[in-house]
């Protein structure tokens, strides 16, 4: 994706954001039952940001438009799409997904194995090296739980998830 | 002279075995968390600010400025010997960083970085105990109408300086941060704004998820969508760690210049240490008799940016301490850490606390001195961290993103904080919002909204206070002009004068 379209995109989506951020504002409680000072409203600073957003995200459309040397260059481009996948999938379903279901240390465990192994294991490579692999990660992951569980728990005090 | 004073109480303070060893672990984890293209100065501090809950309060500051100052400096061994920024700091390090190593030199580029470093992070710490008392003691006599421009300059500066194309995109991401700190229970009335019903939203977005999130997952998913960067292995004969000074002498003057520069930098909200080092390399390169060695492994651009960046360190506290307000990113966790441990930040802090300012002092000292041992004994340790996979090295560091995160509060709500701020933080980064603005509208949105409303409900509703009181009206023309400087016409007419004083002295 070229930058020029990555800017509409988000201008446009800014531009919504903005206007949702003045109407939250306006409609906000103007809190007149407590006899507040009318420019104390709570809405008030929400209004403004609102207007800035929204006059920001105008400006950066049309810019789009204009700066064409800026609107050349890519957008996550130079990177991998699949190594970017599976890391967001991965952290994403251990944060939203095992910690809180599973017990903190097994979550733990599970997690730091997987990232681990999907990332060093080499697929086509000689069975001692997959071993080699495969042992490095469940090494790594019950290190990680146990020390982290360790800490937090007996040093800090934290009540595990 | 009462600021060298209480630097010398400080440094008395902190000259105990239990604080020093302290000291010693955090700094070295500081240079290998910042050695490692991925991690920055700031989620290493934010990461850290998670780990020392329980510890006392002086202790857990010292331990979080160790990893800033560290950090800082640990981003020059990846940008040495991989030609990859180790933190966005050290982006100007291997411009001539890396030439060197490519030469052999490896080692004298890191002795140089080191050299730099600890004097650029020394000036730094005189202007730090010379200047924020009296600063502290101006700002006494800020209202709202002062500390809501001084919100507002804050925001602006920080977008327009931290912006890598259009400074458009440093001022959306200050809104966007600001309207981040608009969510919960607002200050004056109470009122809880933008909850959308859950409940969990009512005390509003804390700014250590967000940082972790921003920071932390955000450079997890930023390291995994890179490509690694190949370590310079040639090795020269007469390598050496240790800088000969008459190199040092010979630059003398960069030196003293680029941690003026850099502690200047800091000094402005929300700026940071990349934008120290560029403006003292390019001070540098512009005022040197060797401006065509510049890029190609030139030892003043080497200094001249290790020193701008480290200075930048100590100049980004004195507008944390004195006035709340961070001078970069790492120094907004470091205010956040600070409220955690009971110490308040701003104009207030030379009553209540009169003798922090020399305190902080002498840890950026302590750690300075530290960070000099570290980097000229273990250069050949801190290039086998550079091999270690991000295979193993990311996980590691989520973990501890999510785990650090829920120790906060122990509520799950804050890990969906973090998660949703790295999603949308690696976004941003990838389209070129700086996070820097962000974060500083999270951390000042709440300082804006109430002096605004303040200020309003003081003057009646009347707006001219804010533009006739002396400093008010100072940050309005201040702020005024940056907007201007940034139509190519009001910059081509206010820039003529200077450049006609400079076609003149060059004629």
């Amino acid at each position: 994706m070229r930058m020029a379209l990555a800017d509409r995109i988000s201008a446009v989506v800014f531009l919504a954001l903005g206007i949702a951020l003045f109407v939250g504002g306006w409609t906000m409680d103007r809190l007149e039952i407590r006899r507040i000072h009318p420019a104390s409203i709570p809405g008030l600073v929400p209004m403004i940001l609102g207007v800035l957003l929204a006059i920001c995200a105008v400006l950066l459309f049309r810019s789009s438009y204009t700066d064409t040397e800026r609107g050349k260059v890519g957008v996550l481009v130079g990177g991998s799409w699949s190594r970017l996948g599976l890391t967001a999938i991965l952290c994403t379903g251990y944060a939203l997904g095992l910690v809180g279901w599973l017990s903190y240390f097994w979550a733990t465990a599970i997690f730091t194995f997987a990232f681990a192994l999907v990332f060093s294991l080499p697929v086509d490579g000689a069975r001692r090296d997959q071993a080699i692999a495969v042992a490095g990660s469940l090494a790594l992951a019950f290190g990680v739980a146990f020390s982290s569980s360790i800490l937090f728990r007996e040093l800090f005090l934290v009540r595990l998830p | 002279m009462s600021g060298l004073a209480d630097l010398a109480a400080g440094l008395s303070t902190l000259a105990t075995p239990q604080l020093l060893f302290h000291a010693a672990w955090a700094t070295l984890l500081g240079i290998i968390v910042g050695s490692l293209p991925g991690l920055t100065a700031t989620m290493g501090v934010a990461l850290m600010t998670t780990l020392t809950y329980s510890l006392d309060s002086t202790a857990a500051i010292f331990v979080l400025i160790c990893m800033y100052v560290g950090a800082i400096y640990g981003g020059s061994r990846s940008a040495i010997l991989l030609n990859i920024p180790g933190t966005p700091a050290s982006a100007a390090t291997s411009l001539d960083g890396y030439p060197l190593a490519r030469a052999g030199r490896a080692g004298y580029a890191m002795g140089l970085a080191t050299a730099g470093s600890a004097l650029g992070t020394i000036v730094g710490v005189i202007m730090l105990v010379l200047i924020a008392p009296p600063l502290a003691e101006a700002a006494l006599n800020f209202g709202s109408f002062e500390f809501f421009w001084l919100a507002v300059f804050g925001i602006l500066i920080s977008g327009q300086l931290t912006a890598d194309t259009t400074p458009l995109k440093g001022y959306i991401a200050g809104i966007l941060g600001l309207a981040v700190a608009m969510v919960g229970s607002e200050g004056i009335h109470a009122h809880v704004r933008f909850n959308m019903g859950v409940t969990d939203l009512n005390a509003g977005i804390a700014l250590i998820p967000a940082m972790v999130g921003a920071f932390g997952f955000a450079e997890v998913l930023t390291a995994m969508w890179n490509r690694s960067g190949e370590i310079a292995n040639k090795k020269d004969k007469s390598d050496r760690t240790l800088p000969e000074l008459i190199d040092l002498w010979r630059y003398k003057f960069t030196i003293v210049r680029s941690g003026i520069i850099g502690t200047l930098v800091g000094i402005i909200p929300g700026v940071g240490e990349d934008i120290g080092a560029w403006a003292s390399y390019a001070t540098a390169k512009k005022t040197s008799k060797e401006q065509e060695k510049f890029g190609s492994g030139s030892y003043e651009g080497l200094i001249s940016a290790e020193t701008g960046n480290s200075a930048v360190v100590p100049g980004s506290l004195i507008p944390a301490i004195t006035l709340a307000v961070p001078g970069s990113a790492s120094a907004a966790v470091l205010i956040a850490a600070f409220f955690i441990h009971g110490i308040r930040p701003g104009p207030l802090i030379m009553i209540e606390q009169p003798q922090f300012i020399g305190l902080v002092s002498a840890m950026v000292l302590i750690a300075t001195l530290f960070m000099a041992i570290y980097g000229l004994t273990l250069t050949r340790a801190f290039v086998q961290v550079l091999r270690v996979p991000y295979s193993y090295l990311m996980p590691v560091v989520f973990v501890l993103c999510v785990i650090g995160t829920y120790a906060l509060s122990q509520r799950m709500f804050d890990i969906y904080i973090m998660v949703f701020f790295g999603l949308v933080g690696f976004l941003l980064r990838q389209m070129k919002y700086p996070m820097a603005p962000l974060v500083l509208g999270i951390i000042l949105g709440d300082l804006l909204d109430k002096s605004l409303r303040r200020g309003l409900t003081l003057s009646d509703g009347d707006l001219l206070p804010f533009f006739t009181r002396p400093v008010s009206a100072g940050f309005v023309a201040i702020i005024v002009l940056s907007i201007l400087m940034n139509i190519a016409a009001v910059r081509r007419i206010a820039m003529s004068p200077v450049r006609w004083l400079g076609d003149r002295f060059s004629a």
